[in-house]
């Protein structure tokens, strides 16, 4: 089939909308993410929303709902654990990711037979994708943008220097603290298309290519979502093309993007170094 | 002259530590001076310092600035750290990092500051690739952007060479003159301590000493802790 023949598609057309937003979602909040050295909290709150996930195939409800709910409570844990004790932030992270997961697993066991939809979430699939599902990413995938745009210059001083952001008046905790909330949020998003295994290659992969060749935090950003949507819209048209899962597919494709940057930018070196 | 820093008994403890830090330390620092804390590594010379930008929360004793607890008073500081914990590999430039601090980008201040602290051929170039004293200078202009009551510096010129050094203690000077900034600054270069300051804070935990550099050259708790450097110095004056 002929890529406007695709684009008539009603399953391809929702995959490809959900893929341009959560793309858009995972490949800004990531360049934050990288910065502030989160990349493992991705993968833990991933993976710990396989509770809600669990509940909402057991109830019969919508799982993408209760693994927001169960994301945000869990990023609220390890936000005050964080703060309240000083066990390190990866051990934290990794204990609620346990958790989730032993919680979501005990709470599955429930339901006997094949689950298409737990499946579906674990390894993404865009068959799923409902316009519910479209229409839940697209309002709260605005609501994260506006929150990254209006706190871009403030995230980014936190990051970079908490002392100053302090002694600028920011109110640090707070936004911090909504950082963590709203990222979680993005996870969630990206999960039915990307699965809880994958979604957070997403958010890493594109800005770290970013990374390799941006000497300015302004191309950084502009780099990372034009790299986010490449990989995530290529890896649809792929994957559909070879009949093949499309969480893997679009992470192979970000993952070669990012080997082909490498390799670039590791021959430019090389030939000003000559 | 009212003061612009009021440190009243001040004991300070780090949450993990069994020690104080601070013991009972108590000054006052009238506005449009320059104070220069003294004192051997482990005297609790940053600790004072992060005390009054109110980093850290006092187990005792108050501290005020222009009347107000630190807390209140966040937006009359700027501080220049001793070492900047940057990320060498964050891509960003060093205008964009001084814009997260001051996004009033070609107003008449921001024209003289960099002008005055010399940066002006830096601004297009990564944070990352900028020499010890280039970041300082950056630093220090980010402090000056802010238009502060009160600026803190922790050790300065660390990393910076001789030239550099001489450089920066003018610029110092002349932010208390021209600007009418007060400056607390940590510094262990005697001669400049002696040179350029109006009150000298001798700290080793406590308060050794403290008053104008003529005074407390002639204490013999200051030439206990500095031995022969402080007679040295003591002639130039």
């Amino acid at each position: 089939m002929e890529i406007g023949g695709i684009l008539t598609l009603p399953f391809m057309q929702k995959a490809l909308l959900g893929g341009a937003v959560s793309a858009f979602l995972l490949a800004l909040y990531g360049v934050f993410v990288i910065l502030k050295r989160l990349s493992f909290f991705g993968d833990g709150i991933a993976h710990a929303s396989l509770a809600g996930i669990a509940i909402g195939v057991v109830l019969g409800i919508n799982p993408l709902w209760l693994a927001l709910l169960t994301a945000v409570i869990f990023t609220s844990g390890i936000y005050f654990l964080e703060r309240k004790t000083t066990i390190p932030t990866d051990a934290i992270i990794g204990l609620i990711f346990t958790f989730g997961m032993a919680l979501g697993i005990l709470i599955i066991s429930l339901k006997r037979g094949y689950q298409p939809e737990l499946v579906s979430f674990l390894f993404g699939n865009i068959l799923s994708l409902s316009w519910e599902d479209i229409l839940a990413t697209v309002i709260l995938g605005t609501l994260v943008i506006f929150f990254l745009l209006a706190f871009r210059r403030s995230i980014t001083l936190i990051i970079l220097d908490r002392e100053e952001a302090y002694l600028q008046g920011l109110k640090v905790e707070i936004l911090e603290f909504f950082f963590y909330i709203f990222l979680a949020v993005t996870i969630v998003l990206g999960l039915k298309l990307l699965g809880i295994v994958l979604v957070s290659a997403i958010l890493i992969i594109p800005p770290i290519t970013a990374k390799l060749f941006s000497r300015s935090f302004r191309k950084l950003l502009i780099s990372s979502l034009l790299i986010g949507e490449a990989t995530v819209i290529g890896g649809l048209f792929i994957s559909y093309l070879v009949d093949a899962p499309s969480g893997a597919v679009i992470v192979l494709v970000g993952s070669a993007i990012f080997a082909g940057v490498l390799l670039i930018t590791s021959l430019q070196k090389r030939s000003i170094r000559l | 002259m009212k003061p612009v820093v009021e440190v009243k008994n001040l004991c300070v403890k780090y949450p993990a530590s069994n020690s104080l830090i601070l013991q009972d330390v108590s000054f006052r620092m009238e506005e449009k001076s320059l104070a220069m804390v003294i004192g051997p590594n482990g005297a609790g010379k940053t600790t004072l310092l992060k005390a009054i930008l109110g980093f850290l929360s006092p187990l005792r004793g108050d501290i005020t600035i222009m009347g107000k607890k630190p807390q209140e008073a966040r937006e009359y500081m700027s501080y220049v750290p001793q070492r900047f914990q940057l990320d060498r590999s964050f891509p960003i430039t060093v205008k964009e990092f001084l814009l997260l601090s001051f996004p009033a980008l070609d107003s008449p201040h921001w024209h003289t500051i960099i002008s005055h602290v010399e940066i002006g051929s830096l601004l297009g170039l990564p944070l990352g690739n900028l020499s010890g004293g280039e970041l300082q200078r950056v630093l220090v202009a980010r402090a000056m952007l802010k238009k502060p009551r009160l600026l803190l510096l922790d050790e300065p010129v660390s990393g910076i060479d001789l030239e550099g050094k001489k450089n920066f203690y003018e610029l110092v000077n002349h932010m208390k003159t021209a600007h009418g900034i007060s400056i607390i600054m940590v510094s262990h270069q005697l001669d400049v301590v002696l040179k350029f300051a109006d009150r000298v804070i001798c700290l080793n935990r406590c308060l050794l000493c403290d008053g104008s550099p003529e005074e407390i050259m002639n204490q013999a708790t200051f030439r206990e802790l500095f031995g022969k450097e402080s007679i040295l110095y003591g002639h130039r004056i």
